[in-house]
């Protein structure tokens, strides 16, 4: 086994960083752990917590503190803006139609699936080779007037960013409601809310060094969600249940502080992705970078390898020390292709050789120079398989 | 790893007498169809896996074959029921998938051994039964590669089933008292006709009516598909006879599934196609012993003739349903697996 252990999987998740762990430990321990609904000072201390970390949340994406609604997760935060305005629109006069781009994560396409599944119907919007959201398309979907339309912001399996102002500003245009996954955008691009007509906005801790099961929905003013789990009136009604404290505020940290360090953050993984990227065509000339002519956010590498078997690969590059994705993690071990690389209309072949790397806070050079120098014997490996078990 | 119990105790008696070890769960077809939006990952058995290796502190793999699987495995299975024959798919699965598709991939991980929770042994190239008669595996293992068995770990082989599930207990792994997998993994519920339909058209000869005759020739009725039958199958026939009636010959070109009496079923000999050796080849003369199905005794039998494929044997003292697509296994006193092939 190797010593040292490389991690290149920062898109599916990350450690939490130190200053965070600091900000969240008093209210885990027996100093500030109030129920913020109690009226008593143990509650007030804890709710002061959670208000500060709602309002830190709301500056960093310039939104106003009440539409920053805590969730578990990126997940629920994906499902309760599609759920929640899909099953909105049974009281207003619109169709129950939630309209999704063909590259959203699964919590988006599968919030649509629930939608569907609960009277109301789903629309895919596709994208072309690029990945770049079908602006034609778009249009056509709106005419439908959809519910909700949602499309995220930067790609998890390709970094590739969709023109978000340009779609939520024709959403707008034909007031449709607009949802934006950007969980891979925060702290990467320049990504804020402001002056945008973005109705609801995800965000997920565990992508920028908070812990996993926190997230949260940005509601903005005068957006109308269908709460999907049933409670006390905890955050409006909106989102009830006892708030993870700890967590949101261990948020609150994070964002301030990958929002704060973007713009250098953003140049030092740019930096090294291209190290990276340049270093493996050179070893492998026939590589492909998927979403290669789109703009594509600084900390993700999705490289199509032909002749070559993603779930080979990543083993070796697992016994070899380094941690890869061929994409979502949450598909790894399935043998289908990427739903974002076909949606792409990339070949098969081409998309059952995907490893995805991706970089953040903590990688360093060293780190990408040495996955770039094992990749190629995992390549040629994974290649010598494929040739013996493929024909 | 299956996720079963005696490959989660292989893992474990390696990982104790030190070899450095990955473990590894065939990926062989996919359950997921039904259930959209959910990757076959999360199904139970790679989980059990993947919960032993990290019981084991051993690292885990899901290795997708698929494709292979389909192709040797499935694909035969149907064809073989579709000449009338019965296969045994596990025996397709060690020659073909486990002990060389995923050995290619033990190889470019660079193994020196591939380990398998089988009760079988593999002793210094040689492969001999398990030490459990109740749980001994190695009829099924007589297609792999020779060269293959020197690279062979069986750590459960020399165990009895209480022994492994002690071994289990004590290690505290989940699949301890997991019950004993019995069914043909691809074939949920041991409906294997449904399989069938699904691989077959409609109309194929072996899902569609067919007489039933006598040994005599004589048509007593029809039957539904003589995929669904089986050597000595007693279920699905007319009743109304006085002695009991057997599946004693299927005919696939004419459709027939041949009814008769217990003797119809004895047979004086055996055919085997598709023959490996798994020692040196044994020749016209040789005396061996040949089991023609799981569970059952291996009998005396003189080999009569061979050729590099095939050879024919004349047993000691005749044996019933002796059926085309189940293994004839040829062993020696001390259970040595000599080699074996496919009954035609």
């Amino acid at each position: 086994m190797p010593t040292a252990r490389v991690y290149l999987d920062h898109a599916a998740t990350t450690p939490v960083r130190p200053e965070v762990l600091e900000a969240m430990l008093p209210y885990l321990g027996a100093e500030r752990f109030g129920n913020p609904s109690s009226a008593h000072w143990f509650g007030r201390d804890a709710r002061a917590g959670l208000e500060q970390a709602r309002g830190e949340v709301a500056l960093a994406l310039e939104v106003e503190p009440p539409e920053v609604v805590f969730t578990s997760g990126g997940t629920e935060a994906d499902n309760l803006a599609i759920l929640g305005a899909g099953l909105a629109a049974r009281t207003s006069l619109r169709p129950m139609l939630a309209a999704v781009a063909t590259t959203e994560h699964k919590a988006v396409l599968a919030g649509a699936h629930a939608v569907h599944a609960l009277g109301g119907q789903e629309r895919t919007i596709p994208v072309g080779r690029g990945g770049l959201l079908e602006l034609d398309a778009l249009e056509n979907v709106l005419d439908h007037r959809p519910a909700v339309v949602s499309v995220m912001w930067v790609n998890n399996e390709t970094g590739v960013i969709q023109p978000i102002a340009e779609v939520a500003s024709r959403c707008a245009d034909r007031k449709v409601l607009f949802h934006t996954d950007m969980v891979q955008a925060l702290g990467k691009i320049r990504a804020t809310l402001a002056g945008l007509p973005i109705g609801l906005a995800t965000i997920s801790g565990h992508k920028l060094g908070a812990p996993k099961g926190i997230g949260a929905l940005i509601v903005r003013k005068g957006v109308v969600l269908e709460p999907i789990i049933h409670g006390g009136g905890q955050q409006l009604g909106i989102r009830p249940g006892t708030e993870n404290i700890a967590g949101a505020v261990a948020l609150g940290r994070a964002v301030t502080l990958a929002v704060a360090e973007q713009a250098a953050e953003g140049q030092r993984l740019e930096r090294l992705r291209n190290r990276l990227a340049e270093r493996l065509r050179a070893a492998i000339p026939d590589l492909v970078v998927a979403g290669e002519d789109a703009p594509r956010a600084p900390h993700v590498l999705n490289l199509l390898v032909p002749g070559a078997d993603s779930g080979t690969m990543l083993m070796h590059l697992d016994v070899a020390g380094v941690a890869a994705s061929s994409g979502s993690a949450c598909t790894t071990g399935a043998v289908e292709p990427s739903h974002v690389l076909v949606a792409m209309g990339l070949r098969r072949d081409l998309a059952l050789g995907a490893i995805r790397f991706s970089l953040g806070k903590e990688t360093t050079e060293a780190d990408v120079d040495r996955a770039a120098g094992v990749l190629p014997e995992v390549v040629a490996r994974s290649r010598r398989v494929s040739e013996v078990l493929g024909g | 790893m299956s996720g079963g119990v005696d490959s989660s105790v292989a893992a474990a008696a390696l990982v104790e007498q030190g070899y450095d070890v990955i473990g590894a769960t065939m990926k062989l077809f996919c359950y997921g169809e039904s259930v959209p939006d959910r990757p076959c990952c999360s199904l139970d058995s790679i989980n059990d896996a993947r919960t032993v290796c990290q019981t084991l502190g051993i690292p885990h793999y899901v290795i997708n074959l698929e494709d292979r699987f389909s192709r040797h495995v499935i694909r035969d299975f149907v064809e073989q029921y579709s000449q009338g024959r019965t296969p045994i798919p596990c025996v397709r699965c060690n020659s073909f998938t486990k002990f060389r598709d995923l050995l290619t991939h033990a190889d470019a991980l660079e193994c020196d051994f591939l380990a398998t929770g089988h009760y079988a042994v593999a002793r210094e190239g040689r492969l001999y039964r398990g030490a459990d008669p109740a749980k001994d595996q190695s009829y099924f293992l007589w297609g792999i590669d020779r060269g293959v068995v020197a690279r062979m770990l069986t750590p459960v082989g020399t165990l009895t089933k209480a022994e492994t599930r002690a071994h289990a207990r004590r290690l505290g792994l989940v699949t301890a008292e997991k019950p004993e997998s019995v069914e043909i993994c691809f074939v949920p519920d041991g409906d294997y006709v449904t399989v069938l339909e699904q691989h077959l058209p409609a109309d194929a000869p072996a899902l569609t009516p067919g007489p039933l005759v006598t040994t005599s020739g004589a048509v007593i009725g029809q039957h539904e598909g003589f995929a669904r039958f089986t050597i000595g199958q007693r279920k699905g026939l007319p009743g109304g006879s006085s002695e009991p009636r057997y599946v004693v010959q299927i005919r696939p070109e004419s459709r027939e599934v041949v009814i008769g009496g217990l003797d119809d079923l004895l047979g004086h000999g055996v055919r085997l196609e598709q023959v490996n050796w798994l020692a040196d080849p044994l020749g016209p003369g040789d005396a061996c012993l040949v089991q023609v199905r799981h569970r059952a005794p291996a009998v005396p039998a003189t080999i009569l003739d061979r050729d590099s494929t095939s050879l024919t044997l004349a047993l000691a003292s005749p044996i019933r349903a002796i059926t085309p697509g189940q293994s004839g296994v040829l062993f020696a006193e001390d259970g040595q697996v000599h080699g074996g092939g496919v009954i035609c």
